[in-house]
């Protein structure tokens, strides 16, 4: 039976995270690898924090009005749209959702309010209905705690997650805590003295630490706003130690042999340069790094690369056969020689980049490679086809 | 018929890029991996080439500016070449910063921002990155001379991604609402002004000539039009594909290469004729299709943005030292930097 170590992470994990800089193709990978994944038997979310729509795009969900934060069954599904050799293994399925931070944000209060009258005081804040907008900026505090649900939830047994492009790889990677650090029993306390809105300051009862403090939160945030954000703060007070509990959670299951990492990058110095800086942070966080899928590598035949002379001369002969006189054929043949000659020295490039990223990987790490594709992808089919390429591009693909 | 016999293409147009230029402040975003740092490197040379002192800012990134120009860039600005110095802006510098601004009393910024759980809630707070970059480009930005002159004629910002410019451009309504009085209601008016004046701020997109990243480029112009009145200054088509091969050419080739070599030719054809056929296919299907997709893309955008589109060459290499974004500087220009 053939062995193939990015398979065997595509059945065995039940979080696999695709991460990498913008624009080295996560989102297409993140589909590829569901959809082969679901094709292999598995029942299969994938999730996109993406604020632009290009994963529903190439799962053929663009454009047709459908809801974020929902999952929408794409397999078996839409099964007919792939040819009898890509079919899925009964039992496998695939879902896909897009993340929307706001409408998230608005979801995960009332998961963790289930009191009606204290939710409907936190959605109606003002502090906080001022930076649900502003979260599209920062969509990872969501996702994480999503992820963590889904997980909990059972419905699937494989969650991908296709990373926001993010210029910190900590960002993500801290997102978990960052809610509980945001909102902790310490910044509680301090807020806790602030009078709400409508309240008056009891002033007798504050401690001469607790009013410096207020004296540098006013000054910091001016003393006209300190009552909404107070309210904001105070709403969560019962349920911080669901959120606590909550963080805790997502924070093992990032940590756990259950997930794991890929980093996706493409050729070039500034993406090699990334991913190196990327792989260096997972790993000193401990999670598991399965290894690197390299995009848009331009492969060049080896008969371009190694016999280039004996190519241009079989391409002459295939002209002057053809009708074209010695002359025209020998130009035609320079011309599309010259051409040949950019795209080798790309292709060499490249070839030293993935090198560096498998000896980075070291013992144990994957690394698979995928050809520039000259055409988008636009159906499941694809998809599949490159969840198959991903497979086969596999370095040092053995058998067993 | 010879190699990239065609002009090159229009790569620039003096006005577009002499109104960049002119303004105190350019914000570079696009999707990644478009080559925003390589644009923003290539406008900060250009503006600093024509005598302008130039900021160029970059955002807790591993800084791409640092190797560039061969030495550290950090949260200090730092000059790197003539008219031209560059800063890596860090939260927790900017926050420091910030912090002093607001108690002016260093001893009291460093009692509240030496709690760990202070500096935990400000770097946890949503949206903290971009409130704190804005302001800091906004003091950045003020900052005069004795003679009252500003330091920099112009700062070029390198932006992380689409979402942040985005979320950035909605700060100053966030802050204005949570804050309607005291000194942030006041910041957030300020911020307002730098990024709602044309005449200051400068936003410029770039795009590769390819199907997605072309379509969110386009998405991102219409979502900062409908939702800030903000028009892109120009669009920077990166990585346009050169006319290799004249189009007749390699329309010749590829009908010749579609045709099979028939039995009679396999017993004179050199050996391997079949492999080396196909790899022949292969390179003529990629000349031909990102040509394509390069003379595609520039109508496109122009249908959006008009003639403040500007277009840069693909150049066949992975690297991109400092002499290479020289190139396209100039090109910007309105020079032809390469011999044809």
């Amino acid at each position: 039976m053939t062995y193939n170590a990015l398979a065997n992470v595509l059945d065995a994990s039940r979080v696999l995270v695709l991460c990498g800089s913008g624009g080295v193709g996560k989102t297409t990978t993140s589909a590829a690898l569901a959809v082969t994944a679901a094709r292999r038997g598995r029942k299969v979310l994938v999730l996109t924090i993406d604020p632009a729509q290009r994963l529903l795009q190439a799962l053929g969900l663009h454009g047709h009005g459908l809801a974020p934060n929902a999952p929408h069954e794409v397999l078996p599904k839409r099964a007919a749209d792939l040819p009898a050799d890509l079919a899925v293994t009964p039992g496998g399925s695939l879902h896909a959702m897009m993340l929307d931070a706001e409408s998230g944000a608005i979801a995960m209060v009332e998961r963790l309010l289930p009191d009606k009258a204290l939710r409907s005081q936190v959605l109606g804040n003002r502090v906080y209905r001022a930076f649900l907008p502003a979260l599209q900026a920062s969509p990872d505090y969501i996702a994480l705690e999503l992820i963590a649900s889904l997980a909990e939830a059972g419905h699937f047994d494989l969650v991908v997650l296709d990373t926001p492009p993010m210029h910190n790889a900590l960002d993500f990677l801290h997102a978990g805590g960052t809610l509980s650090a945001f909102i902790n029993e310490r910044v509680l306390r301090w807020f806790a003295k602030v009078p709400q809105p409508g309240q008056k300051a009891r002033l007798s009862l504050l401690s001469a630490g607790t009013s410096m403090a207020m004296a540098v939160l006013g000054k910091l945030f001016g003393h006209e706003a300190l009552p909404d954000i107070a309210q904001f703060f105070a709403s969560f007070q019962d349920v911080l130690p669901r959120l606590k509990e909550r963080t805790q959670q997502t924070d093992r299951l990032l940590r756990s042999p259950a997930t794991a990492f890929l980093v996706v990058t493409a050729p070039g110095e500034t993406a090699l340069r990334e991913a190196r800086h990327l792989h260096g942070v997972l790993r000193a966080h401990d999670m598991r790094v399965a290894g690197f899928i390299v995009n848009r590598v331009v492969q060049a035949p080896a008969v371009l690369r190694g016999e280039h002379d004996a190519a241009t001369e079989a391409l002459h002969h295939h002209l002057t056969h053809h009708g074209h006189g010695a002359d025209r054929a020998h130009a035609l043949a320079a011309a599309l020689g010259a051409a040949a000659r950019q795209l080798e020295f790309l292709a060499s490039a490249d070839e030293a980049h993935v090198a560096a990223l498998e000896q980075l990987g070291g013992f144990g790490s994957l690394c698979t490679v995928v050809g520039q594709r000259e055409q988008d992808i636009h159906t499941v089919a694809e998809l599949a086809q490159l969840g198959g390429a991903l497979l086969d591009g596999l370095r040092g693909h053995r058998t067993r | 018929m010879t190699l990239a016999a065609a002009p090159p293409d229009r790569v620039s147009s003096p006005d577009v890029v002499a109104g960049l230029l002119a303004r105190s402040v350019l914000l570079v975003t696009g999707k990644g991996g478009v080559g925003k740092s390589t644009v923003a490197v290539a406008l900060a040379r250009l503006a600093a080439s024509r005598g302008k002192r130039v900021l160029l800012v970059e955002l807790e990134s591993v800084s791409h500016a640092g190797p560039l120009f061969k030495r550290p860039v950090g949260a200090q600005p730092v000059d790197v070449a003539p008219r031209l110095t560059a800063v890596c802006l860090q939260t927790a510098d900017s926050l420091r910063h910030f912090a002093l601004q607001q108690l002016k009393v260093p001893a009291l910024v460093n009692l509240a921002l030496r709690n760990r759980s202070v500096e935990h809630f400000f770097q946890a707070m949503p949206a903290i990155k971009p409130i704190l970059f804005l302001y800091h480009l906004w003091c950045l930005e003020s900052i005069h001379g004795p003679h009252g002159d500003a330091r920099w004629d112009l700062i070029v910002c390198d932006l992380p991604t689409t979402g942040f410019a985005i979320g950035m451009y909605e700060i100053p309504r966030t802050l204005s609402t949570v804050f309607r009085l005291g000194p942030i209601a006041g910041y957030a008016d300020g911020m307002q002004k730098l990024l709602g004046d044309p005449r200051r701020t400068g936003l410029v997109l770039v795009a590769l000539p390819e199907e997605m990243p072309l379509v969110e480029t386009i998405e991102l112009h219409a979502a900062m039009q409908r939702r800030f009145g903000v028009e892109a200054a120009a669009v920077v088509v990166n990585g346009m594909f050169p006319e290799l091969v004249a189009p007749a050419d390699l329309a010749e080739l590829r009908a010749a290469l579609d045709r099979p070599g028939t039995p009679d030719a396999a017993t004179t054809a050199p050996a391997n004729s079949d492999a080396a056929l196909a790899a022949w296919r292969w390179a003529a299907e990629v000349v031909a299709s990102r040509r394509q997709r390069a003379t595609e893309a520039l109508p496109r955008l122009r249908a959006v943005v008009g003639d403040r589109v500007l277009a840069l060459p693909f150049l066949f290499r992975r690297d991109l030292p400092l002499d290479a974004i020289d190139g396209l500087a100039a090109r910007l220009g309105g020079q032809d930097g390469e011999p044809r």
